[in-house]
């Protein structure tokens, strides 16, 4: 079968690349029925009056939340990890890529908006690049292990 | 779906990774196939098949 473009952009293999289909189609499928009945309530019962701005916020960050979670809980990520060297080497690559985002965050905002002129300025900074790399080690060391569990059961007997 | 993938690729001294290196996948997707819990393409199915030199019928053909 002739392949579409959205492949370009999908996984080569090809368990994955059907896992990923299904949650694209299946976070749609709920967005469209979202959508479709906040029409229906909108227009038929009462007006919601939320505006155009908030509706595509919502709308994309269901979409990419939704994938996002069902690949990280189906536990995909990381289909080769099977032994327990192999599993704390990559929890360590984990730990060192949120390391060096949070590294990287503060010499980027720098960059950019400059240096900070009080306290309130250095924990504007601060703050936010420690939650993101809390977030990233959570979400990668969450996704390693459901893959790690997962890879166990299938194992040779 | 049932089949005889991890007899005939134990037969042929190959493990998981070595057979799912051979066809493009990953071994994880080898185990799933071989625990019944995936249901590969006919593409990939021929693939694992001509690596393990059996024909579709002696790898997924349930007999009554």
């Amino acid at each position: 079968m002739e392949k579409s473009w959205i492949a370009t952009f999908l996984p080569k293999d090809e368990y994955k690349e059907r896992k990923m289909l299904y949650f694209m189609a299946e976070a749609v499928f709920i967005l469209f029925a979202l959508l479709f009945f906040y029409l229906i309530i909108d227009l038929l019962i009462i007006d919601l009056d939320i505006p155009a701005f908030g509706l595509a916020i919502f709308a994309l960050l269901f979409l990419s939340s939704y994938i996002l979670l069902r690949y990280t809980f189906a536990g995909i990520e990381y289909p080769d990890i099977t032994t327990k060297k192999r599993y704390k080497k990559e929890k360590k690559a984990i730990f060192m890529r949120s390391l060096i985002y949070l590294a990287i965050y503060p010499i980027a905002y720098i960059i950019i908006q400059g240096f900070p002129t009080d306290w309130e300025g250095v924990l504007d900074i601060i703050g936010p690049a420690i939650l993101a790399a809390i977030f990233l080690f959570a979400w990668g060391y969450l996704s390693l292990k459901k893959s790690y569990k997962k890879n166990q059961e299938l194992l040779d007997d | 779906m049932n089949n005889r993938i991890k007899l005939a690729r134990t037969e042929k001294s190959l493990t998981q990774a070595q057979l799912a290196s051979k066809v493009g996948v990953t071994r994880q997707t080898v185990g799933l196939i071989e625990k019944g819990r995936y249901n590969p393409s006919l593409q990939l199915c021929i693939a694992i098949a001509k690596t393990l030199d059996k024909t579709l019928d002696d790898l997924f053909w349930e007999e009554n």
